[in-house]
């Protein structure tokens, strides 16, 4: 079939869906999104995969004078992010059928979810397709409030509400951005193409409209200080959402700069500097952030802004490169950050969704509660821990491939360019190295405060493996993982040709250069291989000898003391606990008690609480509203409730327009 | 291949030398150099007791730790012949090899349910994370140098010529040594003979172990500090003949073997609370190494 016809089919599937979720019975609801998800996906994978390919799709919906016509273009830059979305998206709907299950009695709540769920998906393919201005910021905004109404499922409960309303607020703040520089472009080019802002470029100052762009983007994909909607809106969203709106909707964001960035033509080194500078910020605010959480949904959702600084490190080594014309540097960062994208997108999903069975469980996400659930979900357990690992960039796992790409990067970068700009590439390879140990620290604690151990409280339900229907798209996602991780060469080259076809000059049009970096990223794959086959050769022969003698169980040593109890166990807060207050200028600590007093004699019972607030959230946003609405409340004689004043508004008003026309003042 | 040949010899006697020097240098005779492998050895042989609280992590973490260090081993290049494994940015694999290693002895840890193993294990955790930034802007630094990205190579084209590199030389050895003992748990950072669980990081992890496992995990702190060692030695063998190298190869483990037992004999182990600043410093030398090179290279005006 026709690539047009394929998105055209796509469009009618989901229009089917739409209508006939609905009307179908709650318990099959989830399943037949689920196939409609599927569709959708293969209709408009197609395309994508055939731009991939090397064949791109362009073509042209006729549109009125003003708008002009509305360009539908998949280039093989759209193509890998339909892919992506189209992955993340299948897994989640698949885990959905399980996830959602408890919720079956209400009805219309669950419709209403899953139709949005297909719109969800849709609008966010239709962002990587359409390249007219107006039409992507109908589809942006159609995929900002779908999700929005995913994550206020559980609408019911206060602080999902609230969280809701933090999430759509900053979206439009967003939009707004984006909105004046389409706005922009369009008065200064005249065409709402998404060609005209590389016209743009070409003969303006390009720093401030990138930096209008950037704000834009920057606040879906949660750059700081740009990202204190992350946090609040995956903890409050049901798991499957979190997965797929950690996996690619702040993906959408990169997806966004990348666009502009490609059109870039001048200040490249002003901006990639500072690209990279925010990203390395990004990353340590992250996961310096996440260590301390105990809440292990907000967490992940401090280290998915780690991995946007690890993506955007990439993009500015690639703005880096391309100032200086250094194609080995813009190459390596670009592919770096197109595959920790594809990673991310994985293992967040994972975790995500290894946790969201934990959740479902246990029905808390506070860790300081959990304890000992391998015992109960060894499973779960497992999924998790290989999603850790991964995230954690270690080999023989995907996150290590891009990594270590960067890596490579900054060490290209090092070598070939100036002083300042070694000292800058040193400074984000240490960084890096910094994160890597902190997200080492952050999911050690993670893993071992809710799965290993014993049970810190007594749960209401026992909680037992989750049914196999959310275990498959896990096990799905890991052996993706596993082909990421042992073959990169495979999806090197396919970043490579995606990334010669979308840089305009004919610079890279010598790819033999890159035969090296192939051969590099194989041998990678070969030693990460040999890494777990080492591994599993030395833990059968760890068993052999294991076997040959007595093999004991017994409590475990207490140091002499022999009644311990579960509360004696290490807390998740204090395993980070010198971290924190070793950085305490970034992670700041909030307690609230009541000092006991000096004539206090028979002291009461009294509660001790104490949590981490967010550095730019607590410090510069709240503070700043706090102003604005201070200099506001100066305004409000003016919206004073009385009906009688607003009736004198009016009039003033109509006054005002007549006397206007009438000296033809207006 | 000889590399890891010599590596592995080395690790025989090791340990044996530290305590020996301990030995003097407290007026004692002390063990033969090989009692610490002979230990390892009769581990081996023994059974084990496993809590009841841990699950499989407990029982796959140790091999996991083994075979982490094993494969870093593999890495190491010695003289003018690459490692077993080498390509550009092997160190990165390096670090992160160890670090899969180190996740798995965190949460074998944890699994145990004990409160002194999970403090051990977030100190473990702290201590490593921040000596990381040290170790790669060492090897960076070495990078810029040369102009090449893999140990071998790096190794193989490192020359002193200057006063200056001598410095650097004698700087990088320092940072390597410190990370080597921040790594191993060893005498500034963590002091393995002390006889109170609250104030040990790397022994009381392993309070749980036994058996084999626990013969595993103490070969392989013997392993890991020969592969310090080693990598301590290239910075001097990088030019010579295999004969010369094994010589120097050697003459530098003993040393270094010796610098351990001295510097556990005659310091005493740092405040628990200071200990993360003493690890950061580590990474300010290692920005002094850089700036070094940048001098040399004629890179400041």
């Amino acid at each position: 079939m026709d690539n047009f016809w394929l998105i055209v089919s796509s469009a009618i599937i989901l229009g089917i869906g739409i209508i006939s979720i609905p009307l179908l019975p709650s318990k099959i609801k989830a399943f037949v999104n689920f196939l409609f998800v599927l569709l959708v996906a293969i209709t408009t994978s197609i395309p994508a995969i055939n731009a991939l390919l090397g064949n791109p799709m362009d073509i042209s919906l006729a549109g009125s004078a003003f708008f002009g016509n509305i360009p539908i273009r998949i280039d093989a830059l759209s193509a890998w992010f339909i892919l992506i979305i189209n992955l993340t998206c299948i897994n989640g709907a698949f885990y959905g059928i399980g996830y959602m299950k408890p919720y079956l009695e209400q009805k219309a709540n669950l419709s209403l979810h899953w139709t949005l769920f297909l719109i969800f998906q849709t609008s966010m393919l239709w962002v990587c397709m359409l390249q007219h201005s107006l039409a992507f910021l109908i589809a942006w905004e159609m995929m900002s409030l779908s999700s929005l109404f995913l994550v206020i499922f559980e609408h019911e409960k206060k602080e999902t509400l609230k969280a809701g309303v933090n999430y759509m607020v900053q979206m439009h703040i967003g939009v707004a951005f984006l909105t004046v520089a389409f706005i922009g472009v369009y008065f200064s080019q005249g065409s709402f193409d998404f060609l005209a802002i590389s016209d743009y470029f070409g003969t303006n100052y390009n720093a401030w409209l990138f930096l209008l762009f950037f704000v834009g983007f920057g606040i879906k994909a949660g750059f700081i200080p740009l990202h204190s909607w992350l946090p609040h809106a995956h903890p409050a969203a049901p798991s499957h959402i979190s997965g797929v709106m950690s996996g690619v909707i702040v993906k959408l964001g990169i997806y966004g700069i990348l666009r502009v960035a490609l059109m870039l033509k001048s200040e490249l080194l002003l901006i990639g500097e500072s690209v990279l500078i925010i990203s390395i910020l990004t990353g340590i605010f992250g996961i310096l952030n996440a260590s301390v959480h105990r809440d292990f949904k907000k967490m992940l959702a401090y280290c998915t802004i780690e991995n946007i600084g690890i993506i955007g490190a990439g993009i500015g080594l690639f703005l880096i490169g391309s100032a200086f014309n250094n194609v080995i540097l813009m190459v390596i960062g670009l592919s770096g950050a197109l595959l920790h994208t594809l990673n991310h997108s994985l293992f967040k999903s994972l975790l995500f969704f290894s946790v969201g069975s934990v959740y479902q469980q246990t029905h808390t996400r506070d860790m300081e509660k959990l304890g000992g659930l391998i015992h109960q979900m060894p499973q779960t357990a497992a999924l998790f821990l290989i999603g850790a690992l991964a995230i954690g960039g270690l080999p023989p796992l995907n996150g290590f491939i891009s990594e270590f790409l960067i890596y490579t990067g900054f060490l290209e970068g090092i070598n070939t360019i100036g002083l300042t700009h070694s000292t800058l590439m040193i400074l984000s390879l240490a960084s890096l190295a910094f994160i890597g140990g902190l997200s080492l620290l952050t999911f050690t604690k993670t893993f071992g405060t809710v799965f290993l151990g014993n049970p810190r409280q007594q749960l209401h339900n026992p909680p037992t493996e989750v049914s196999l229907w959310m275990r498959a798209p896990q096990y799905f996602i890991i052996a993706i993982m596993l082909s990421i991780g042992l073959l990169p060469q495979f999806y090197f080259s396919i970043t490579l040709q995606l990334i010669q076809s979308v840089l305009p000059e004919s610079s890279m049009a010598d790819l033999t250069k890159f035969t090296p970096t192939v051969t590099l990223m194989g041998n990678v794959g070969k030693y990460s291989m040999l890494f777990l086959i080492m591994l599993v050769f030395i833990y059968l022969l760890r068993n052999y000898f294991v076997k040959l003698h007595l093999v004991q169980e017994n409590t475990t040593w207490g140091c002499g003391y022999v009644a311990p109890n579960v509360h004696m166990q290490y807390t998740g807060k204090s395993f980070s606990k010198s971290l924190g207050k070793l950085m305490d200028i970034v992670v700041k600590e909030k307690k609230k008690y009541t000092e006991i007093e000096v004539g206090e004699i028979f002291p009461q019972t009294r509660n001790h609480n104490s949590h981490f607030v967010d550095f730019f959230e607590n410090t510069i946003f709240d503070k700043a509203t706090k102003q604005l609405l201070k200099f506001l409340d100066y305004f409000q004689f003016i919206q004073n409730g009385k009906v009688q004043m607003y009736v004198i508004y009016g009039i003033f008003f109509i006054l005002m327009v007549f006397f206007g026309t009438l000296f033809n003042l207006i | 291949m000889i590399s890891l040949v010599l590596i592995v010899l080395t690790s025989l006697f090791f340990m044996g030398i530290v305590i020996r020097t301990k030995s003097i240098a407290s007026g004692r005779k002390g063990p033969g150099l090989f009692q610490p492998m002979k230990d390892v050895i009769r581990l081996w042989k023994k059974g084990a007791v496993y809590s009841k609280t841990t699950s499989f992590i407990f029982q796959i973490a140790p091999s996991i730790y083994f075979a982490s260090i094993i494969m870093a081993i593999l890495v190491i290049p010695f003289c003018q012949h690459k490692g077993i494994i080498s390509f550009n940015g092997d160190f990165v694999f390096f670090a992160y090899v160890l670090a899969f290693g180190k996740f798995f002895s965190i949460i074998g840890a944890l699994d145990t349910g004990s409160s002194f193993e999970g403090m051990g294990a977030s100190r473990e955790a702290l201590y490593s994370m921040l000596a990381e930034p040290a170790f790669f802007i060492l090897m960076g630094s070495f990078a810029l140098y040369t102009g090449h990205t893999s140990f071998h190579e790096i190794f193989v084209s490192l020359h002193f010529g200057s006063y200056i590199s001598y410095g650097l030389g004698a700087l990088a050895t320092f940072v390597l040594v410190m990370i080597a003992m921040i790594e191993n748990s060893r005498m500034p950072v963590d002091d393995p003979k002390t006889h109170l669980e609250l104030t040990m990081v790397h022994e009381v992890m392993i309070l749980d172990n036994s058996g084999f496992d626990l013969g595993l995990i103490l070969y392989g702190t013997n392993l890991k500090f020969a592969m310090y060692g080693a990598l301590i030695a290239n910075f001097f063998t990088g030019s010579f003949t295999i004969l010369i190298g094994i010589l120097i190869f050697l003459a530098v483990q003993i040393i270094f073997a010796i610098t351990v037992g001295v510097l556990e004999s005659f310091s005493a182990r740092f405040r628990m609370g200071n200990n993360a600043q003493f690890i950061f410093t580590l990474t300010s030398i290692s920005i002094l190494i850089f700036f070094g090179v940048l001098l040399i290279m004629g890179k400041f005006v």
